[in-house]
């Protein structure tokens, strides 16, 4: 598929997607090895980007498979289609006596039942989810876990006899093996530790907030429409938004949405009162928004300020905790 | 090259980065993927192979740079040799005279030693498995001669360790000779001039080995050429290696006393951590808490059509014998208070280890310590390793680590502040011995917050025979806990959860 890590990233790069050596390193390896690999970084850095990418780089089907608390096999591989084994049972009862009938016995019946009874199990009464069906593919597909953190730790270690062998086992049918081994690539957000047994069995990567450069290319890749010299300044801001004690970073994700607004708003270069208006885009906390208001204007910013400060406003910071995981209910 | 991987590996797990063998050999094959003729590639390679843990990153990259620094040096060794005769003697041989002095343990003179001899290889093999310019060729052509040097090179190990040990000797002897005045240098004539002779010799025998072996006679020219190379580069070759040696050591806590003794306190075997990690698991499945959205068969609950079909088919698809499936309660919210006051900081290694297991385990934890006020450390915990949190929480910044616990105080703040973080799912862990120090006991706002939780438990390090002792309040408390255990070890923690696990119907 690839023959050399500048292919990696040439073919990446056509998908619009801007990686640095390293990822495509690992990307390079996962496809040579056959290799799960596990991305691990803050939300909106371009992991799940990843995987779309590398599917459309290679010309392969992209199987997702958003993860979530309480997820299953019946969800993630494979369930009996229950009402189909129901209605096949019905409609072919009649057809039984003509199989059945010029045997001598029950014996000799039943024997000729058995034979026939592997139809009832068989693949075509399996619902294929996500994972068999990146097994069972013809083509090789691009299999993305996503958000693999967010399922339960018995779904990891169900996962792992997948991950390391390309296979799974159902109890009726018996192990199947993919022929054309996908690429899998598991994502991660770090809202708990994965288990070792999961890393063990993957290749790492971390990814984590571009540099200035890197950034800047992206931005100018996916919204051309934006100045040059507005570019840098956004980059520029951005960049130094990140040195800030913030709860949540402004991503990638946030650095192109404002690009995008500024082009709408048919800015031409930044300005405080610009950065004001719009600060929506990239902040998503009110406090983190005062915090990038103060930095912006040059006022006396204090780190110090941050929010594990003992003194800060403690009654706050519940709210947002609880803010926070009513928030993680409703996904 | 798995030599040296190897090597690496074990230099990883000496710093406490969990390395599997099922890792190394994968990076092995990694590497053979990519080749070995870019440094950056090299080290992806490694990393995305071996670490797999956020924390270990910055440990890898450090151990990589020392590790693997002899490499390019070996670019350029005629022009190192030279400046080297001018610039870099002074600080080899004061190394040397340190050692001598006494001051370094024998065991590390010993890995020292180990190491020598590893490194050497290590030397050999890379001046092999570079694909240099110098030889004409495919890569392929070329990387297959490499192998096969490699393959005589690890023939015949005992001729280069031989070589390798005398040379160790010689600079043993250095060392002795230098041993009454520590500071003073040996002149450098003289450093370079005994390992090159020594090993001149040796090579020379192996060499000459080489010839009697059935091996193609271009090839033992090559590694001629290469061994005159290797001769030249030998002094500073050494002095590279004392130094790394020294960076590939432990860093040496140089900081204050207080910190060091800190750190050393915290600071948990892979072992102990396993166990401490299996135990919580244990415990965990015990706590009542959250519902699950995973459906599990039971007597009572809903009927799920699919699998009363599938059961039911056997009837002809009527549904004689439903299915009934509920939510179990199996993940628990969990709220951790923890006393990180004076009396019990000797324990606090142990606690603080076990919450950021638990916030690790589980995705609804969340901590809180207290001496007399209370702060929540959730945060910090998640976003900083193990060592760094728990300094956190011990600088002072977080809260006032340095008073008298007081319980009451503690209880009544939390009741104020974070009370609407428990509700009837939450279990509330307190770890504490409850020694109030003669303040308040303040139980109503302790019964307040039990109300609010589903469950109640508390460890305290202290065994039931001391409560009554000294200004310990316990026996007020405990009423209103669920359960009261005794934990102060990791074995102890254990056998809780081992009772928890046999106790329950």
């Amino acid at each position: 598929m690839f023959e050399s890590i500048e292919e990696v990233r040439e073919k990446l790069a056509g998908q619009e997607y801007v990686c640095d050596r390293r990822l495509a390193t690992v990307v390079y390896l996962a496809v040579k090895l056959g290799k799960p690999v596990l991305i691990e970084g803050p939300a909106g850095v371009g992991k799940t980007e990843l995987a779309k990418a590398l599917a459309a780089a290679t010309n392969r089907s992209l199987i997702r498979l958003q993860c979530y608390e309480g997820l299953d096999e019946a969800k993630a591989l494979y369930e009996w289609e229950y009402g189909k084994q129901l209605l096949y049972t019905q409609v072919l009862r009649e057809k039984i006596g003509e199989f059945i009938g010029p045997t001598k016995g029950l014996r000799e019946a039943a024997a000729a039942l058995r034979d026939q009874e592997d139809v009832f199990f068989s693949e075509n009464f399996l619902v294929e989810r996500p994972i068999l069906q990146a097994i069972t593919s013809e083509t090789p597909p691009v299999l993305l876990l996503d958000e693999i953190d967010r399922a339960d730790e018995e779904f990891e270690a169900f996962l792992l006899e997948f991950l390391s062998d390309y296979q799974v086992s159902i109890p009726e049918i018996g192990t199947i093996k993919a022929e054309h081994p996908p690429v899998v690539i598991l994502t991660s957000n770090r809202t708990r530790e994965l288990s070792e047994a999961l890393k063990r069995r993957c290749l790492h990567l971390q990814i984590d907030y571009p540099a200035a450069d890197v950034e800047l290319e992206i931005v100018r890749l996916k919204a051309p429409d934006i100045g040059e010299a507005l570019a840098k300044d956004l980059v520029d801001t951005i960049q130094s938004i990140r040195t800030l004690d913030l709860r949540k970073s402004p991503s990638i994700g946030e650095t192109l949405d404002w690009a995008r607004s500024l082009v709408v708003l048919g800015a031409s270069s930044m300005n405080k009162e610009l950065i004001e208006e719009t600060i929506s885009v990239i902040v998503k906390y009110d406090r983190d928004a005062a915090k990038v208001l103060a930095h912006v204007r040059g006022g006396p910013e204090s780190k110090d300020l941050g929010q594990r400060d003992p003194t800060g406003e403690k009654q706050n910071e519940g709210m947002y905790e609880m803010h926070r995981s009513t928030h993680k209910h409703t996904h | 090259m798995d030599t040296v991987i190897n090597d690496f590996v074990q230099v990883l797990r000496r710093h406490g980065l969990r390395v599997s063998p099922a890792e190394s050999i994968d990076a092995l094959h990694a590497l053979g993927q990519v080749g070995l003729g870019e440094r950056g590639v090299a080290r992806d390679t490694l990393r995305t192979t071996l670490v797999k843990n956020l924390e270990d990153i910055e440990t890898f990259d450090r151990l990589f740079d020392v590790y693997f620094s002899l490499r390019p040096e070996q670019e350029r060794p005629q022009a190192k040799l030279d400046a080297h005769g001018h610039d870099h003697g002074q600080p080899t041989s004061m190394e040397f005279g340190e050692e001598a002095g006494g001051e370094a343990p024998d065991s590390e003179e010993h890995s020292h030693e180990d190491a020598e001899n590893t490194d050497f290889r290590r030397f050999f093999d890379e001046e092999k498995m570079r694909p240099s310019e110098d030889i004409h060729g495919e890569a392929d052509k070329m990387r297959l001669s490499m192998f096969s040097q490699e393959l005589i090179l690890n023939r015949n190990p005992g001729a280069l360790n031989q070589a390798l040990q005398r040379i160790t000797h010689q600079l043993r002897l250095r060392r002795a000779r230098n041993m009454f005045n520590p500071g003073d240098l040996v002149t450098h004539g003289q450093g370079q001039e005994l390992p090159l002779d020594v090993s001149a010799a040796d090579l020379q025998g192996m060499l000459d080995h080489l010839h009697d072996m059935d091996v193609d006679e271009a090839l033992i020219r090559q590694l001629e050429e290469q061994s005159e190379e290797i001769l030249r580069g030998l002094p500073q070759l050494i002095e590279q290696m004392v130094e790394r040696q020294k960076k590939l050591e432990k860093k040496k806590d140089d900081s204050a006393l207080m910190r060091r003794s800190l750190r050393k306190v915290f600071e948990f075997s892979p072992a102990e951590q396993r166990e401490t990690e299996a135990a919580i698991r244990r415990i965990a499945r015990q706590i009542h808490g959250a519902k699950t959205r995973r459906l599990k068969q039971d007597r009572t609950g809903h009927i799920s059509v699919p699998h009363t079909l599938r059961r039911n088919v056997r009837y002809d698809g009527i549904p004689f014998d439903p299915v009934l499936r509920r939510h179990h309660e199996k993940r628990p919210r969990i709220a951790m208070l923890c006393d990180v006051s004076l009396s019990t900081r000797n324990l606090s290694r142990f606690w603080l280890h076990m919450v950021y297991q638990m916030q690790n385990l589980f995705s609804k934890v969340r901590t809180f310590v207290f001496v007399a006020e209370m702060a929540e450390v959730t945060q910090v915990f998640e976003e900083s390793s193990m060592d760094l949190a728990v300094e956190q929480v011990f600088s002072g910044r977080v809260i006032d680590a340095d008073v008298n616990s007081d319980f009451g105080t503690a209880a009544e703040q939390f009741k104020n502040r974070y009370l609407p973080t428990l509700n009837h799912r939450t279990t509330l862990v307190i770890l504490g011995d409850g020694r109030n120090n003669g303040k308040e006991p303040n139980v109503g706002a302790f019964e307040e917050i039990t109300r609010h939780a589903r469950q109640v438990i508390w460890i305290t390090p202290e065994p039931k025979w001391g409560w009554s002792l000294g200004s310990c309040d316990m026996p007020l408390y405990e009423p209103l806990c669920d359960r009261v255990e005794v934990v102060r070890t990791v074995d102890q923690l254990a056998s809780v959860a081992e009772d928890l696990v046999k106790t329950r119907a």
